[in-house]
């Protein structure tokens, strides 16, 4: 989920830049060519062969009926026109609250800032339904704040509602790549701004704000994609307000035609993909080496009142907001029916914790275990080959690892359960077994897997891409050309350097697999019992209790994972590895 | 350095063959000498464990289920239909497995304990046969109902009445077969008139605050007090005030309403056929049956020997609209379309 934007550096601090060296040729080096037709071939596994299959069932009849459709049916033109509206107010709002966020913790003087940064990054950990869930219940038309408290009859259902739930959701997003580019400005430019005579709010409109806007824009980019391309909190708290995830999923399960859903899938690539595109042009252009990549000073924090209070109060008026949804959906799992009988009761968890519910903690543990680590390294080597090794196809690896966030997960399902479902074959020869469903090897284990694999490489990749343009590459050289091969290289020299990017990687890996829900809902299989689908099922059922405890379960094994991965990478993988 | 390489591409391409080696059928059976079973379940989580633990136990064949809702359970079989991963799909009303029947999915099988079963409630040609039915009706608040104002409704017609504005809900016919059985009481009642069917929704409308995207989530609003009436089958409405949403009452329309009938079926060229035609064989006697209203759901069984609590409805004390289950299933497709185009676009007063 956090897409950290290479930071771009003013001018002023600029070594030469280095990306478009002359690179190795991969064939003098058989390791490296090993290692990019591996990857190549499990990026082919992972993403290629779903996305085909996906774009031939949604090229066919069934799904050209949707396309040309598009325009002669007024239902299938405002279903997306509804989709672009929520992405872009998504964007807007999310941007706001994460910069909000960013400044205060950059620069302003404050104490507690290391609360707010927990704060901030709170719902990154939260399970797809449990801000909606807890939106119905506090700001419901019978919600605990506004019926109970505030006596006012309001509907959440809809646009209004979403877009509240999203910010929330994913405004962490924006507070983490503004704050790493807010970080890296050069307050230099800032000082010499205010020498030459300009008051605090003109350097900031004409010097500060110009210079972040590629991490705004980018800011908003990502969060309009991630606003469209979201399948449960639309599902839950749509209403009326179809837009094209939940139309996919209905025409799915509903109308029981996949093709019409890929067809709706594909509609929603065209805006995430160009999204990325953008995002590489803007960012390819300003790219700086330098090994420890810090600015030569930090711009002083801003003690002014008349800037200070409004802002914190704003800040601090968000996170009493997240606070109460986020001890809603702890204290919910408690309650008897929340919002509407609210004696205590151990009943829910007791559900949860008996029976199917601990299977589904031992096996969406188990399997995020796997796919999490493996991310993590796919990520790094793919990191590895884009920015050193690879010349002409770098920008076509890249981008196909990013694919897996890009695709919206419920694109990625459906294109999951057509590509695996059926063996797979190549003129009449089966090269595959089926990867997927109750019929397939491992229990239809190894498809879920994958699927959190994709869906988990982009953010680890995009770190090690970030930390890995921050390092010179003389370094690699001087270990190359004392004979080492490019895999040991890799492995004892580069490695190290960034392995705090490979640890947020995994760890957000391990989040982001474990909260998934879109892709999983397609492929669940009765020797697999996953969280998020069984969540999926109570939320159904209206069993808010126990849809609540099962989220307040499941926040606290992946806060259990991710402390112990942490743990584990610093003391004692990189324990004897670290220079510092 | 490079025999470190070469091994590791060797453990890949290793791993890559034994994988391709894997045939899908042998892989799944891990069970003992009593045989395996692969069940499509689409009744609630609860029941659907009970189910398969009491089966396993009393026939010794080892049953392993998913559960998903029945619309999805459509489209998954379609998904793998060249390669089924099921046996059995269990539950679900009989419109989704007419459905499936003309997708080619199911296998006709008249089980000997079928004939106990009334015959309105399974296939003439044995695709599939009845396990329980319920009724549509209306699940309304009594404290929102008084803070409106407005009388408990008790026909179709009431809920016309301009007080409840906003304060209705129902599913979208499209996505759930609930809302659909709604659809097809109103063409019932007027004789098989589409057009006039479609007329009342049209006035409905205005009535609605919202056509949600699950069957049951009419009456959840409804428990939690955000509308006044939810139309969902009644039996849902008796297990949510069950569960703890005591202002909930039950209403079953003077007019009257259609029925759903849950149904259990043969999948076409099932993995283990024989399993299959037992599990269906169980699934009709009064002990499968009774697993329903133990695990807080009360349709009515079909096998008449089953028992009948308070809980479930009585025939003889409501209106029930008799319909032909092939027929409005296959109208389905067309009037849930022209549902999606005259009457859900227009906007409310």
């Amino acid at each position: 989920m956090t897409l950290t934007l290479d930071p771009t550096s003013t001018a002023a601090q600029a070594l030469p830049p280095t990306t478009k060296r002359r690179v190795r040729g991969v064939g003098r080096d058989p390791s490296v060519a090993i290692i990019v037709a591996v990857v190549v071939a499990v990026l082919l596994l992972l993403l290629g062969l779903p996305m085909s299959k996906l774009v031939m069932a949604a090229f066919s009849d069934e799904g050209l009926v949707v396309f040309t459709g598009l325009f002669t049916n007024p239902a299938n033109l405002r279903v997306v026109g509804n989709t672009m509206l929520l992405g872009l107010l998504v964007g807007v709002c999310g941007t706001l609250v994460g910069f909000l966020f960013a400044f205060a913790q950059v620069r302003l003087k404050f104490r507690g800032k290391r609360l707010l940064h927990l704060l901030a990054l709170v719902p990154v950990v939260a399970p797809p339904f449990a801000v909606a869930t807890a939106t119905i219940t506090l700001f419901g038309r019978s919600g605990v704040v506004t019926s109970t408290l505030l006596g006012l009859n309001t509907d959440v259902y809809g646009l209004g509602g979403l877009v509240f739930v999203l910010t929330l959701s994913f405004s962490p997003v924006a507070y983490m790549n503004l704050k790493g580019m807010l970080e890296n400005l050069d307050p230099s430019l800032d000082e010499a701004a205010s020498d030459l005579g300009a008051s605090k709010a003109r350097i900031f409109f004409t010097v500060t704000l110009p210079m972040l806007a590629p991490g705004i824009a980018g800011s908003f980019l990502l969060l309009f994609v991630e606003g469209i391309a979201d399948l449960a909190n639309p599902l839950v708290l749509g209403g009326d307000y179809t837009v094209l995830s939940t139309r996919a999923y209905i025409a799915v399960t509903g109308e029981f035609n996949v093709q019409a859903g890929a067809a709706y899938s594909i509609l929603l690539i065209v805006p995430a993909l160009l999204v990325f595109l953008v995002q590489r042009y803007w960012t390819g252009k300003k790219q700086v080496t330098s090994v420890t990549g810090k600015p030569s000073g930090r711009a002083e924090l801003i003690t002014a009142p008349a800037l200070r209070i409004p802002v914190l109060a704003l800040v601090a008026a968000w996170v009493v907001v997240t606070i109460t949804v986020y001890t809603t959906v702890v204290a919910g799992g408690f309650l008897k029916v929340p919002g509407v009988n609210n004696e205590f009761t151990l009943d829910h968890f007791r559900f949860v914790l008996a029976g199917i519910g601990s299977k589904a903690m031992l096996d969406t543990t188990v399997m995020a275990l796997i796919a999490a680590p493996t991310a993590g390294v796919l990520g790094m080597l793919i990191a590895w080959l884009v920015v050193r090794k690879l010349g002409r196809f770098a920008g076509v690896l890249d981008f196909v690892g990013m694919l897996g966030l890009a695709v919206p997960g419920t694109v990625l399902g459906i294109g999951y359960a057509v590509a695996f479902l059926v063996p797979t074959e190549i003129f009449g020869f089966q090269i595959l077994p089926p990867l997927a469903g109750g019929a397939a090897a491992l229990g239809g284990g190894l498809a879920i897997v994958m699927v959190y694999i994709t869906r988990s490489l982009p953010p680890g990749q995009r770190a090690g891409v970030a930390a890995l343009a921050q390092i010179n590459p003389a370094i690699d050289e001087a270990s190359t050309s004392l004979g080492a091969s490019g895999a040991t290289t890799f492995r004892k020299v580069t490695l190290p350097l960034i392995h705090s990017a490979f640890a947020t990687g995994i760890t957000l890996a391990t989040a982001r697999a474990m909260t998934t829900l879109s892709p999983i809902v397609f492929l669940t299989t009765p020797g697999i019992k996953i969280m998020t689908s069984q969540i999926l099922a109570e939320v159904d059922a209206g069993r808010f209790g126990n849809a609540f405890a099962y989220c307040a379960l499941l926040v606290t094994i992946v806060l259990a994972i991710i402390g112990l991965i942490n743990l584990l990478l610093r003391k004692v993988i990189f324990r004897g590895l670290l220079r510092h | 350095m490079r025999s470190h390489a070469m091994a590791t591409a060797a453990a890949f391409g290793g791993a890559a063959l034994i994988l391709a080696g894997c045939s899908s059928s042998s892989s799944s059976d891990s069970d003992s000498g009593g045989g395996s079973l692969t069940v499509l379940c689409t009744v609630q989580e609860d029941q659907c464990q009970q189910v398969m633990d009491t089966f396993t136990a009393e026939e010794g064949i080892t049953a392993r289920y998913v559960r998903m809702s029945a619309g999805e359970a459509v489209a998954r079989m379609n998904a793998s239909k060249a390669n089924p991963e099921f046996d059995v799909v269990y539950g679900g009303g009989a419109d989704n497995h007419v459905a499936s029947a003309e997708f080619g999915l199911l296998e006709p099988y008249v089980s000997p304990n079928a004939d106990v079963i009334p015959d309105e409630f399974k296939d003439a040609d044995g695709l599939w046969t009845g396990i329980y039915w319920g009724m549509f009706g209306f699940c309304a608040n009594t404290d929102v109902l008084d803070d409106i104002g407005a009388e408990v409704p008790q026909s179709w017609n009431d809920l016309l009445d301009p007080i409840f504005a906003g304060n209705i809900a129902m599913a979208h016919p499209a996505t759930s077969g609930t809302a659909y059985q709604a659809m097809w009481s109103q063409v019932e009642l007027n004789d098989g008139d589409e057009d006039a069917a479609l007329e009342y929704f049209g006035d409905l409308h205005s009535n609605i605050l919202q056509y949600t995207k699950s069957g049951s989530g009419p009456g959840q609003m409804a428990g939690r007090g955000e509308i006044a009436v939810g139309l969902i089958f009644a039996h849902d409405c008796v297990k949510f005030i069950n569960e703890g949403f005591t202002n909930l009452e039950t209403i079953y329309p003077e007019e009257g309403a259609t029925f759903e009938v849950g149904a259990v079926s043969l999948i076409k060229d099932a993995a283990h056929p024989d399993a299959a035609k037992q599990f269906i064989d169980w699934a009709l006697t009064p002990v499968a049956q009774e697993i329903g209203v133990a695990t807080g759901n009360y349709q009515v069984p079909t096998n008449p020997d089953a028992e009948v609590t308070d809980d479930m409805v009585d025939r003889d004390d409501v209106a029930v609209l008799d319909y032909d289950i092939a027929e409005a299933g296959a109208a389905r497709d067309e009037l849930t379309k022209r549902f999606d185009a005259e009457v859900a676009p227009q906007p409310k007063e």
